[in-house]
């Protein structure tokens, strides 16, 4: 491979396969240097996870009475985001508030009682459903339980 | 693939000739010898293939060795330092706050961190080693002659890019060591007449603080080595120009052809790289507790390149009113 021309042309078979040895021994050497390096480099820039764990918990969303009866407010946890809604004195409903869509949040309308994504348009009802827009999917609804007065939501 | 087209004679029917049929290859890869990089002119009409075949037989002197590979050495060492610094920007945060706290994170929690960073650190070691001797080197040989002032002049630009780029970047790891060792430099700095009150302006005031600290990362990551990587084209397209410097007396100028050359070239990067990781693993730059403007330690000492005239200083009888 190095080698200068005049030596190229060997006349016996032996010299040859002495070169092809030490070119597939360069080459070789060669990769596993480079192999060693993006290993090296692929493992520091494997980014460290800062991600919460968010599944399997019971968040509280604050006391009942503190939500006035078609009220709607956004809770803002970890990447996980929610609404939670008093629909009427008893009924609390939570729905997460990241729309199917691209992920922008969903604003609340209290007046239509319908939750509105700011980036296309997308509107869904308190039950999670597409009423129209672009969003492919229902947003996800959450589990929610009334104990002594606290709302908690069961992510 | 189309049978109009002549089979390679290699018989390998590649992604070569797919996307040269959508792209002229030949065009791109002349671009290269721009930069002095590839020392022949290109027919840019041609298969790429072709022009690669001429351009790996092109003759070209033996420049990988001797006095010669100085200049090569800048270059390579400064793509080494270019490809770890990005990889110790993506963790590094620029604020007094966070700099220690984040270079630690570096240094002591990331998988090979501290690899990277003492690649880094004696890399630049290396760096400023080399752009010196390379200038002491073209003053002594008199190759500062003309037609070859350019090349002189960047050789100097250089020794001062690196200098500044080593004390740009002893700060940023905000320790102890280097939060004092950027204090005394910046007093030298300030010392310079008219040019110091100047870049004291520049460089966001006499005290080191957060303003300091993110000017210096602009600096160190994004302007000077900007600069430093025009100087490179400036080398090597006058080198193109004006020629290689001459052999030694009595010597007759040694050709290989561009793919010894390259085959060279990366043999001397894969040595370069074993000398760096024996320093790297063997003598670590020392990496101190977080920096306190409160508390100067002992030790402080100016870098090895400073040292002469640091001792030359202390034994001076200096008047007092200097």
């Amino acid at each position: 491979m190095s080698a200068p021309r005049e030596r190229a042309a060997p006349a016996t078979g032996e010299p040859a396969t002495r070169r092809r040895f030490l070119t597939w021994l360069s080459r070789a050497f060669l990769g596993l240097w480079g192999l060693g390096a993006a290993g090296v480099v692929g493992a520091y820039l494997r980014a460290p996870e800062h991600r919460e764990k968010v599944a399997g918990h019971l968040v509280s969303a604050g006391l009942l009475d503190d939500f006035k009866i078609g009220e709607g407010r956004l809770v803002r946890h970890g990447v996980s985001p929610f609404y939670v809604v008093r629909l009427d004195a008893e009924r609390v409903v939570a729905l997460s508030a990241v729309c199917t869509h691209v992920r922008c949040i969903v604003d609340f309308d209290r007046e239509r009682r319908v939750l509105v994504c700011p980036c296309h348009d997308g509107r869904f009802d308190l039950a999670g459903n597409v009423l129209s827009g672009p969003p492919p999917r229902a947003l996800p609804t959450y589990a929610v339980s009334v104990r002594a007065g606290e709302i908690f939501v069961h992510l | 693939m189309s049978a109009t087209r002549p089979p390679d004679p290699n018989g390998r029917a590649s992604w070569v000739d797919w996307l040269e049929r959508r792209i002229n290859l030949s065009e791109i890869f002349s671009f290269l010898t721009h930069f002095g990089f590839v020392i022949t002119p290109v027919d840019t009409s041609r298969p790429v293939r072709e022009v690669l075949r001429e351009v790996a037989e092109t003759p070209v002197p033996k420049y990988a060795s001797g006095p010669r590979v100085l200049g090569l050495l800048t270059a390579i060492l400064f793509a080494l330092e270019a490809v770890t610094g990005v990889l110790l920007a993506y963790y590094y945060k620029p604020t007094p706050e966070a700099a220690f706290e984040s270079t630690r994170t570096i240094v002591r929690d990331l998988p090979a961190g501290w690899f990277l960073h003492q690649m880094h650190a004696w890399g630049a070691w290396l760096l400023a080693a080399v752009v010196v001797i390379r200038l002491l080197r073209l003053f002594w040989d008199g190759l500062y002659r003309a037609p070859r002032e350019v090349l002189w002049w960047t050789a100097v630009a250089m020794v001062w890019l690196v200098l500044q780029l080593d004390f740009t970047g002893r700060l940023l790891t905000w320790d102890a060591h280097s939060y004092w060792a950027t204090v005394r430099g910046m007093e030298v700095v300030f010392a310079l007449p008219i040019a110091g009150p100047i870049l004291a302006f520049l460089l966001g005031g006499r005290v080191v603080n957060d303003d300091v600290l993110i000017r210096f990362y602009a600096l160190h990551v994004m302007v000077l080595p900007t600069f430093y990587a025009a100087c490179v084209y400036f080398t090597f397209a006058t080198l193109r120009r004006v020629g290689l410097s001459p052999a030694p007396e009595g010597r007759p100028e040694a050709t290989t052809t561009f793919r010894d050359h390259l085959y060279t070239m990366l043999m001397l990067t894969v040595g370069l790289f074993g000398v760096l990781v024996t320093l790297a693993t063997v003598l670590p730059f020392r990496f101190l507790s977080a920096a306190d403007p409160y508390v100067t330690p002992g030790g402080v000492r100016p870098p090895w390149y400073m040292l002469a005239p640091y001792a030359t200083l202390q034994w001076l009888p200096v008047p007092a009113w200097l």
